[in-house]
C-alpha cells in the first residue's frame, strides 16, 4: 500500500502552480507545506469544512482550478457535502481524499480509532451515488498521476479516494515553519487578488 | 412572514453588495431562502447542514465574493464550531442573518434559542445587532456587512418577531 508522503510527492511533481489547493488540518496540511512553495496554498481547513471550503472557492472562481487535499474523517463529518458538489457540478473542482481509515493514526506510531471507511463505505461509491460521475479509488502514485491528469483536463467534479496507508510512517523532513491561519489567510487571499484582480481583503481603509 | 418583508432582508443584502449566500431552508424564513435562489445577482448555494455552508462561504470569500450565511437560530448551532474556528482562528467575515425563533414574545415553544442564540455568538465573539423594526432591515444588513469586512470579523443580524411577522 501507498504512503501519504509518496502521494503527496506525486502531487506536488505534477500540479500546475496556478491550481488552488485547499488542505485539510493534519498531515495533509502538514506535509504539503513542507513539500511544496506555492502561494495557492490554503492550510488547515479543519473537520468538516475541506471540501466545503474548496467547493466555495470554486464557485466563485469558476474559470481556475481547485483542488480539496481531503481526509477521510474530514470529509465524512460533513458528507453532505457531496451532494450539494454533485448538483451543482463546479466543472473546475476536484476531491482528493486520503483515506488511512482511522482517526489520529497520522500522528502515532499505531493506528487510532476506525473511521467508517475501515468498516463497509466506500468514498469512491459514496461519492458515485451522491451524484459525482467521476469517481474512483486509486491505490498507488501511477493511478494517482492519470486520474489528476485526467481530472485537470476534464470538466465537471471530480472525486478521487486514495487508499492510503494506516500510518505516516514515511515523512517529509521539517524544514521550515507553516504560515498559521491568519498568516496564511493574507497570503493566499493576497495571491488571488493578484492573480484575479477581485478585492478580498477590504478597503484597508485607516482611522484613529 | 409577509413578503414585503422578505424583500427587505433581500433588498439589504443587495444594498450590502452581498452577492454570494448558503444556508439550510428554515419554515419561518422561507420566503427569504425562495427569493435568494431566484434572484440572478446574489448566489445561494443550499447546502446539507450549516456547518457546510459556513465552509463553502469561507471558500467563496476567498475567490472574491461577499457572501452572506442565512442560518436558523437552530442551524447557528449547527454551524457553531465551523464558524468559532473561521471567527477566531482565520478572521474571515462573513455576514450571518438569523431570524430569531425563540426572542421573548414568541408564543411558539422555543424558548431554547433564547438561551443559545446571543450567547452563543458572544461565545463565538460574533458582534450582533438585534432589529425589531422593519425599516431598520435594510440599513442594519448594510451596517453589519459593512463592519464585517473592514475589521475582518463575521458579525450577526438578529431580526426579531416585531420586525419579521
Amino acid at each position: 500500500m501507498v504512503s501519504r508522503l509518496t502521494l503527496l510527492k506525486e502531487l506536488a511533481a505534477i500540479i500546475p502552480n496556478d491550481v488552488l489547493v485547499v488542505s485539510s488540518i493534519g498531515n495533509n496540511s502538514g506535509f504539503w507545506g513542507q513539500l511544496t512553495e506555492r502561494e495557492a496554498n490554503l492550510f488547515h481547513a479543519t473537520l468538516g469544512m475541506c471540501t466545503p471550503a474548496a467547493f466555495g472557492l470554486a464557485l466563485a472562481l469558476p474559470n481556475r482550478r481547485v483542488l480539496a487535499l481531503d481526509s477521510d474523517g474530514n470529509l465524512i463529518l460533513n458528507l453532505g457535502v457531496l451532494g450539494t458538489v454533485a448538483n451543482e457540478n463546479p466543472k473546475n473542482l476536484t476531491i482528493l481524499v486520503m483515506d488511512n481509515r482511522n482517526y489520529l493514526g497520522s500522528h502515532k506510531d499505531e493506528p487510532g480509532m476506525p473511521t467508517a471507511t475501515a468498516g463497509k463505505m466506500n468514498l469512491a461509491e459514496v461519492a458515485k451515488a451522491c451524484g459525482i460521475a467521476n469517481a474512483c479509488t486509486i491505490q498507488d502514485a501511477a493511478g494517482l498521476r492519470a486520474e489528476i491528469h485526467k481530472a485537470l483536463a476534464g470538466s465537471g467534479a471530480h472525486f478521487i479516494c486514495a487508499s492510503i496507508e494506516e500510518l505516516d510512517n514515511d515523512r517529509p523532513p521539517r524544514t521550515k515553519r507553516l504560515a498559521d491561519p491568519r498568516e496564511n489567510k493574507y497570503q493566499f487571499a493576497g495571491y488571488i487578488q493578484r492573480t484575479e484582480g477581485v478585492e478580498i481583503l477590504g478597503s484597508g481603509l485607516g482611522g484613529g | 412572514m409577509k413578503l414585503e418583508k422578505a424583500q427587505l432582508v433581500v433588498q439589504g443584502l443587495k444594498e450590502a453588495g452581498v452577492d454570494f449566500t448558503a444556508g439550510v431552508p428554515d419554515a419561518q424564513f422561507i420566503e427569504v431562502y425562495k427569493m435568494l435562489a431566484d434572484d440572478p445577482d446574489i448566489r445561494y448555494v443550499g447546502t446539507a447542514n450549516e456547518a457546510e455552508a459556513v465552509g463553502v462561504g469561507f471558500g467563496a470569500w476567498f475567490g472574491g465574493k461577499k457572501p452572506a450565511l442565512i442560518l436558523a437560530t437552530s442551524g447557528l448551532l449547527v454551524a457553531t464550531y465551523h464558524l468559532a474556528r473561521i471567527n477566531i482562528l482565520h478572521e474571515v467575515p462573513l455576514l450571518v442573518v438569523i431570524p430569531y425563533r425563540g426572542d421573548i414574545g414568541d408564543p411558539r415553544w422555543l424558548g431554547l434559542y433564547k438561551k443559545t442564540t446571543e450567547p452563543g455568538l458572544n461565545a463565538m465573539d460574533i458582534p450582533y445587532r438585534i432589529v425589531s423594526r422593519p425599516g431598520d432591515i435594510v440599513r442594519t444588513i448594510k451596517e453589519c456587512n459593512e463592519s464585517a469586512r473592514a475589521w475582518l470579523k463575521c458579525i450577526a443580524v438578529i431580526l426579531n418577531e416585531e420586525a419579521l411577522w
